[in-house]
């Protein structure tokens, strides 16, 4: 998958700010909805691949 | 299965099967998908069987049999497949054998041998006699025995239909691999292309066909596609645009020949019209003018005629306004805006009409790409979208077992958990109200899913601050500000200024509001005219991993957001 490319900068850190190993989890994505998706394609191919052996992407990549 | 291929003896093809017109193709050795043409030199082989004396007429040479032979002539039947006689519209095949209830299923009544008599046709021997001349077709091409099939279906094709195209293909020696939906495979013929990029994109399907029209929405996210909404129309058709100069050139040969009747009362005046109207309205598609003729219209009365095309651009402006309409629709149904389609594909017979495929363009704004092709010089023959796709799918998948494709194709397998919102990061403030969200993983992508962004960061660099959220969509309205008055005389000012925002078109623009904040994170010390690569991974339970570290610089910051679900059992 390309790369996105952001052109705006990111914000200045605020004064004070701080956090444990600099990250802060805040909130948690709300649903997903359960869609089918089509099983066309090669990049189809690689995502029933890792469905059927239980595999994430990084051990996909090795 | 008994019956199976052994996978390496497999010579798969990939077929497109409409009622109007079938179409046959094969991926190269270098993976070209390339349409084969059957031994009349047709690569659109009307879907269309005759019978002369015992002896069975296809294609194109069967279709010429609607003038002479109606009755032993049958043709749109794809969709009678696998249905029950109550629940068909025999319309289309008014003009040929009809359609008739035969015990749980539908057939045609024809005379198919030599004999004197009429036998019942099932429209699964029917199919089966097809499906046979079109594997015939290919094999003769290929110069091997082909056996094995990717075929298109709509969207909207029950698995009833399925079975019963399946058991009519392996009836013709087809062992049928998959079937795809049509407009899944017209974006597989854009996306196989050597050049081009893999995005991110909402993408409209329009497959104007003959019988029938069916628009797609689908989402396409780093190569893997979801419909979300689809609508299938009988009515605004390829068949109505020939009906539209049947019923011109009818009543034009009508003022000539005043003591003539109406060809369109004559049963073979009426197939003439048919089959001379599709070619003149072909003719249109790539000329500005086009000749009608035909020999003996009615009453022994020969006809020819010119017609422009501006003309019929004016005769069909209710369908092709019908055919903008559709489209419009599909995109409501899926909850999108126009705004939201980066690209319509205009796929089938009627995407070659220019006008069809500028009104349809001009419903989207201009950052929608239109591929048709009289709008574009890149886009693929619209008549030939779906078997491309079929042939490529063939190829991906015909060196596996059948009991594999299966496995992959079931809902454990394709039912998929998509994200609802965009996740992306804040720039340039990390307030709600003033910064401006980015998204780097759009909504309705499948999970999981893991996406890389390189961001920019303020001038001096330093610390900078990534702000992680849900994005929502938003269409903004901004009506024109009244314009400057211009001199007019005092008392009918406000009137005019009325006028002028009526006049006006209001600008719609894309835009996004912060939704929910999932995390902040810092990163120190970044140099001048540094750059932040940030990486998102959502699992399929929602849960987000983040790393976030300089582009070139060491170290790094990593974060973990819990799911909904995990974050509820760990609060209780
Ligand atoms: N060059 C062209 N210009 C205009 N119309 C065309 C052209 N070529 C084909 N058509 C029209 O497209 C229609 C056929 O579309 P298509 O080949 O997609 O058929 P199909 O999928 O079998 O249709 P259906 O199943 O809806 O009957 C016919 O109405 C035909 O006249
Ligand atoms: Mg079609």
């Amino acid at each position: 998958m390309t790369t996105v490319n952001i052109a705006l900068p990111l914000p200045v850190l605020p004064q004070g700010w701080a956090a444990e190993k600099d990250f802060k989890p805040i909130g948690h994505l709300g649903q997903a909805n359960d869609r089918n998706i089509e099983p066309v394609g090669h990049h189809f191919l690689a995502h029933a691949r890792r469905k059927r052996h239980k595999r994430t992407f990084s051990e996909d990549d090795r | 299965m008994g019956t199976e291929h052994d996978p390496s003896q497999r010579v798969a093809i990939g077929i497109s099967f409409g009622n109007s017109y079938s179409s046959i193709g094969y991926t190269t050795s270098d993976g070209k998908a390339e349409v084969i043409a059957n031994e009349d030199g047709d690569r659109q082989i009307p879907s269309i069987l005759s019978y002369v004396e015992g002896e069975e007429l296809h294609g194109g040479q069967a279709k010429v049999q609607l003038v002479r032979n109606a009755k032993n002539t049958v043709a749109y039947f794809r969709d009678f497949l696998g249905q029950e006689f109550k629940s068909i519209d025999p319309t289309p095949a008014h003009q040929s054998a009809h359609p008739l209830q035969h015990e749980s299923t539908i057939a045609f009544k024809i005379r198919d041998t030599e004999e004197e008599k009429e036998s019942e046709v099932t429209v699964s021997d029917i199919t089966s006699r097809h499906l046979r001349r079109l594997r015939t077709s290919a094999s003769n091409y290929l110069g091997k025995e082909v056996n094995a099939a990717v075929i298109t279906v709509p969207t909207n094709f029950t698995d009833a239909q399925k079975d019963a195209l399946n058991k009519a293909a392996k009836e013709a020696g087809i062992e049928v691999l998959q079937f795809i939906n049509e407009p899944v495979a017209a974006v597989l013929a854009y996306d196989a292309r050597p050049d081009a990029q893999l995005a991110d994109k909402i993408l409209v399907v329009a497959d104007l066909g003959g019988t029938r029209s069916d628009v797609a929405i689908i989402a396409s996210r780093g190569g893997i596609y979801t419909i979300l909404a689809s609508v299938h129309d009988y009515d605004v058709t390829g068949a109505k645009l020939d009906q539209v100069l049947v019923d011109y050139f009818a009543k034009e040969f009508m003022k000539k020949h005043k003591s003539a009747g109406d060809p369109r009362e004559d049963v073979r005046g009426m197939a003439k019209l048919k089959l001379e109207c599709e070619a003149v309205k072909k003719a249109l598609s790539i000329g500005t003018s086009a000749n009608f003729s035909v020999e003996s219209l009615v009453g022994g009365i020969d006809y020819t005629a010119t017609i422009n095309r501006t003309r019929y651009d004016l005769l069909g402006n209710k369908l092709f306004a019908a055919f903008s309409r559709l489209v419009l629709h599909a995109v409501e149904k899926a909850q999108l805006d126009p705004l939201d389609v980066s690209e319509i594909i205009l796929a089938g017979g009627n995407a070659h009409t220019p006008k069809v495929a500028s009104t349809i363009g001009a419903a989207f704004p201009e950052t929608t790409t239109l591929l048709a092709p009289s709008t574009s010089p890149t886009a693929i023959n619209p008549s030939e979208l779906s078997v491309r796709g079929a042939a490529i799918q063939a190829s991906l998948i015909q060196e596996f077992d059948l009991e594999d494709i299966e496995q992959s194709t079931h809902p454990m397998v394709t039912v998929t958990p998509h994200l609802a919102h965009a996740v992306g990061v804040l720039c340039i403030s990390g307030e709600e109200s003033t910064g401006i969200f980015h998204a780097i993983i759009d909504a309705e992508t499948p999970l999981p899913v893991r996406r890389t962004a390189i961001i920019s960061t303020p001038r001096e660099g330093g610390d900078v601050l990534i702000k992680l959220a849900e994005g929502l969509r938003h269409i903004k309205v901004t009506k024109p500000a009244p314009k400057p008055k211009a001199e007019k005389a005092e008392d009918d000012d406000e009137d005019s200024d009325e006028d002028y925002s009526e006049e006006e078109e209001e600008l719609r623009e894309k835009t996004w509001k912060v939704g929910k904040v999932l995390s902040e994170a810092a990163i120190r010390g970044v140099k001048k005219g540094g750059k932040v690569e940030v990486q998102i991974s959502v699992g399929a339970d929602l849960g987000v991993n983040a790393i976030y570290r300089e582009v070139g610089g060491k170290g790094g910051v990593r974060g973990i957001i819990q799911g909904p679900k995990a974050s509820q059992n760990g609060s209780a």
